[in-house]
């Protein structure tokens, strides 16, 4: 069960997926607050956050990580995942381009299962990192 | 201020292993998609059930993250497990802290999931916390702990996803 678009034969380690980039709006905040449930204000209310000493509002990091969730299916396919983790690195702000990065980093088969090994990043146009991570999917 | 470290550090230990939750959520294909639409994916199979029998699915599949959220708009009060343990020692090891002052963080997530989540789902969830732990950094005391939480399939009991929630509390 999964979409099929990644072909276990022909990857190879150092193949980079296609990036997405994104300019982070507070509409995306307001949205993901929307859709997740996390009304925590620091990431919609722009008066509340600039009274905590905040310079804005900044966004949940589940965004981040949910974002970058959506480069990882685009390429391995919808289904896929066997796991999925990041570290959260640095706080995102609206107007920042978030771009992903995902790098092909092994490729095994273990248990009758063919898996691929991905190392998953989410930047700023600085090129700070925002989340770190790992990703694998089993692929046919 | 050493006895008080100690006292801390015997809290954290104490809560390892202990029960932070059970619950259990139904995956609805409008939360889905919303969900979907809110991480910005553009793929139809989050949205047209023959775009999800296409790619194999029998019933339309959730986002990797979407774990993280369904409990806001599945988990419907008369459907919770009786035995629910009340109280996360999450707190009891937070609350201390917090009163001190300090930031939380979200420090890291992981899923690992088992198959994919599919809309019409009912989901149930155990809760434990399997790590706790201080360590000094840049002359900060920076405590994490962590919480893992086994959704399993409520008619087949199989595994479906496995999260785990990294907490830390800066000083």
């Amino acid at each position: 069960m999964g979409e099929n678009k990644l072909s276990f034969d022909t990857v190879q380690v150092g193949d980079e997926a296609p990036s997405i980039s994104h300019k982070l709006t507070r509409t995306d905040l307001v949205k993901y607050a929307g859709a997740s449930g996390d009304f925590n204000p620091m990431h919609h209310d722009e008066v509340a956050a600039q009274a905590a000493g905040q310079p804005s509002v900044f966004g949940h990091g589940m965004f981040s990580m949910g974002l970058l969730g959506t480069a990882v299916t685009d390429y391995v396919g919808v289904g896929n995942l066997t796991r999925y983790q990041v570290r959260f690195a640095r706080q995102t702000w609206p107007d920042e381009v978030l771009t992903s990065k995902i790098v092909v980093t092994g490729k095994r088969e273990e248990g009758g299962k063919k898996l691929v090994d991905l190392a998953v990043t989410l930047s700023n146009g600085d090129g700070e990192d925002k989340l770190v991570g790992e990703a694998t999917a089993a692929i046919a | 201020m050493a006895d008080d470290a100690a006292s801390q550090e015997d809290v954290l230990k104490g809560i390892i292993g202990q029960p932070t939750g059970k619950s259990r959520v139904v995956v609805e294909r409008g939360p889905v998609q919303h969900f979907a639409d809110a991480v910005l994916s553009t793929s139809a199979i989050y949205h047209d059930p023959q775009a999800a029998e296409n790619a194999g699915f029998d019933n339309i599949p959730a986002p990797p993250t979407w774990p993280f959220a369904m409990e806001f708009s599945g988990k419907f009060e008369e459907i919770q497990p009786a035995d629910a343990p009340s109280g996360n020692p999450l707190m009891t090891a937070v609350g201390p802290l917090m009163a001190k002052g300090g930031l939380i963080l979200h420090g890291e997530q992981e899923f690992i999931y088992h198959r994919p989540v599919l809309v019409g789902d009912v989901l149930v969830s155990e809760g434990h916390i399997v790590d706790a732990y201080q360590k000094e950094s840049k002359g900060r005391t920076m405590t994490f702990i962590v919480q893992e939480t086994n959704w399993n399939d409520d008619k087949t009991g199989e595994p479906v996803v496995t999260a785990r929630f990294n907490l830390i509390h800066r000083a």
